[in-house]
């Protein structure tokens, strides 16, 4: 292994500190590589930045959130389900960071510029893939056939569930399979009984489960168990749920060969033309806009799946394929229903479990649906409405406060993922004129739902109605919500993707691109089709399986 | 304090500068973007409408959305609005809605009450919201239940540390 130089070269340059960055560091470092990261963002100090239980009282609008701010400043970040009054220091500012997309055709694109990336804001839920999924493109003959099954990956999802921590219930299902859970958490009285409803009523066919979370249900690694305070989006002073800044980047940093470069914007990569190598990166400082170069043996991009393809796009490398940018995916949502229950009048629930029921994709698993491919599972949950659904209740006075402290009935909602299909005309694209603050060529984004989307959309509503009647439920109302904004649920993905043909693919089976050996692209952008699982535990075992290749590699010599 | 009291003195001291109740008050004093009367009826009204949010000094809540969250429209129409209390008082007592009994401002304010809810109750109900006495409703309501004072009252604060999915109400 070779030593550091001097101050700009290393053994690895990880470009991004996210959910993939912090796994590549720590695999990286772990196996003995010197490793620069760099995160275009502000360092995080949990001490100081983590706010999750900071109350409401506390903040200037009680959580409603500075609209005037945030239409100026945030009006795309806005838009996320994880974005408010407290969180919203963790997503980007959009006049910094502009992107274009047709007029009729908006598309979200969610970022976060930070030591931690989106993984101090992600939803923690993870779900392995199986054959259903990585068999899917060759078996309906879309798009490409990924170039792994699950047995190459199973061992990676192992290895990424014993370290982050993932509280689950088994469940023995082939096409969701179980992992080293830690307990899992508990469905409330009514998920309980909508469970055993819809497995009376259904079978295995359709499964009621508590979600899989990265969320500690007991000490793990020198991580506490969750306590329940509930907004795990800004942030986890117990390091209860998973992120970079909780437990990989430490890892890494105490491996000693960890440097970590805040502040720091990958403009493009350098490149070696006649040894088909990537020598570095070339990065500008946020804060004082000087350029400079870092240096390498190998480089891993991790930024994000169009953070990445920009930074190819960028260099014009690694796509000889042409397919840099397209095949742009995400996971539709909107589709659902809602209901509510007679009883359990007595019963209430105390703690802000975060977390939810989940129901395995059960649509085109075993039997075939005439409408559509694919698929799609269901989140969602019980809970009895407090306060929030009296704000408009008449009535003053002693009354009106009285209703306040009433619980309303029980109710359970289901909420849609799901599948989105490979498409090569959902593309970004280089922006012609427009950069960002730092001088940067940013991104055009066309990208689009298919008729296929829109067929699982709708299907959505009629199933989930179906499993709270099978349930008991009344007042059933399915989902008057409309397909979701692409790119609305930040699961992105596709921009880079792996194959067997170097014609078709940008990367290889190892997420090594094809045009450049020593270039690896580890995060969404990698993906061969989207799947209906929330994404991020197949994007860190896909990190910690190339990183591992990558060493082979070097210590053979083979780059 | 009693409420009673309470209200008995705010009224007495309403020409002070500051108005302050309780360990949970913002240190800061009022924002000065709101004249003292209308500072005064807002702080006797909310405790009306919810008694316990002038202790958590629901008015200040009021007048920084006024000031930095609503639209310049809303807040006109809000202000605009607001001069009604004395308007129905004067009819009652001839007397400012701070200075009614509180049988008196109570009515006024059910009386407003009765006519938010027919708004509602109305076909395309939806413009009730934009009424200036359902959005200082909403923010008493919300401001409440989002000060320490609601939150400790309404079970929520401090936060217990555990889930337990099936508790006893």
């Amino acid at each position: 292994m070779t030593q550091v130089r001097d101050a700009t070269h290393f053994d690895a340059i990880v470009v991004g500190s996210g959910m993939t960055g912090g796994w590549a560091a720590k695999e990286l470092t772990e196996r003995g590589l010197r490793t620069l990261v760099l995160e275009a963002g502000r360092p995080i100090t949990p001490e100081r930045d983590y706010v999750e239980h900071k109350p409401p009282w506390e903040m200037p609008f009680r959580g409603l959130g500075d609209a005037r701010a945030v239409a100026a400043r945030q009006p795309v970040q806005s838009h996320s389900v994880s974005f408010d009054e407290w969180s919203h220091v963790f997503w980007t500012d959009d006049r910094d960071n502009p992107y274009t997309t047709p007029a009729d055709r908006p598309f979200h694109w969610f970022r976060a510029r930070q030591v931690g990336g989106k993984s101090t804001i992600w939803g923690r839920q993870v779900y392995r893939w199986s054959d259903l999924d990585f068999e899917a493109n060759a078996r309906d003959a879309i798009a490409i056939d990924w170039p792994i099954r699950y047995a190459d990956i199973a061992p990676w999802y192992d290895h990424v569930e014993r370290f982050i921590g993932v509280s689950g219930q088994a469940e023995g299902l082939a096409h969701l399979p179980d992992g080293p859970f830690l307990p899992p958490m508990a469905l409330n009285c009514v998920e309980q009984h909508v469970r055993d409803r819809v497995q009376a009523r259904f079978g295995r066919d359709r499964v009621v489960t508590i979600g899989r979370v990265a969320n500690l249900t007991a000490p793990h690694h020198s991580r506490a168990p969750c306590h329940y305070c509930g907004p795990c989006h800004r942030g986890c002073i117990t390091r209860s749920y998973f992120s970079s800044v909780n437990a990989t980047l430490p890892a890494a940093r105490a491996t000693g060969r960890l440097t970590l470069r805040p502040f720091s914007i990958v403009r493009s990569l350098v490149y070696d033309a006649p040894k088909r190598r990537v020598t570095g990166v070339r990065m500008i400082d946020a804060n004082t806009k000087t350029e400079r170069e870092y240096t390498a043996r190998i480089v891993f991009l991790c930024a994000s799946a169009l953070e990445s393809a920009r930074i190819l796009l960028n260099s014009g490398l690694a796509n000889s394929s042409g397919q840099v940018g397209r095949n742009v995916m995400d996971h539709i949502k909107g589709g659902g229903a809602s209901g509510q229950f007679d009883g359990w009048t007595d019963r209430r629930t105390i703690g802000e479990r975060p977390n939810g029921i989940y129901v395995p994709r059960f649509r085109n698993v075993t039997s075939r649906h005439p409408g559509f491919i694919r698929g799609y599972a269901f989140q969602g949950g019980a809970g009895r409405a407090g306060w929030e659904s009296a704000l408009r209740a008449p009535g003053i006075g002693a009354a009106l406060k009285e209703r306040l402290t009433q619980l309303g009935p029980w109710s359970m909602n289901f909420g849609g993922f799901g599948e989105m299909l490979p498409r090569e005309e959902n593309r970004a694209t280089l922006h012609p004129t427009l950069v960002d603050a730092w001088g940067i060529p940013t991104l055009h984004i066309e990208c689009q739902w298919s008729d296929n989307e829109l067929a699982i959309h709708r299907d959505m509503s009629v199933t989930a109605a179906e499993l709270l009647e099978a349930a008991g439920a009344k007042d059933v109302q399915p989902s008057t919500r409309g397909p979701s904004t692409p790119g609305g649920t930040n699961h992105e993905m596709g921009t880079a993707r792996m194959g067997r043909d170097p014609k078709t693919s940008v990367l290889n089976g190892w997420n090594q691109t094809w045009d450049v050996p020593n270039l690896f692209v580890t995060d969404g952008a990698a993906m061969t089709s989207s799947g209906c699982q929330n994404p991020s535990l197949t994007y860190m075992a896909l990190t910690a399986r190339a990183c591992h290749y990558a060493v082979e590699l070097l210590k053979r010599g083979d780059l | 304090m009693e409420r009673r009291e309470l209200i008995q003195w705010l009224v007495a001291t309403a020409g002070l500068p500051s108005l302050a109740f309780g360990r949970q008050v913002h240190r800061r004093p009022l924002r000065r973007s709101l004249s003292a009367h209308v500072e005064r009826t807002l702080t006797v009204a909310t405790e009306r409408i919810l008694p316990g949010a002038a202790e958590a000094n629901v008015a200040a809540f009021i007048d920084k959305m006024l000031a930095d969250w609503h639209t310049p429209e809303e807040r006109a129409r809000f202000l605009a609005g607001l001069p009604e209390l004395d308007t129905r008082c004067h009819t009652r007592r001839a007397a400012d809605f701070v200075a009614c009994p509180e049988a008196d401002q109570v009515a006024v304010l059910t009386a407003l009450d009765d006519e938010v809810t027919a708004l509602r109750a109305q076909r395309g109900g939806g413009t009730a919201n934009q009424h200036w006495f359902a959005m200082l409703k909403y923010l008493t309501v919300y401001g409440w239940c989002t000060s320490e004072a609601g939150m400790r009252a309404l079970g929520l604060y401090p936060m217990a540390g555990r889930y337990d999915g099936c508790a006893p109400v």
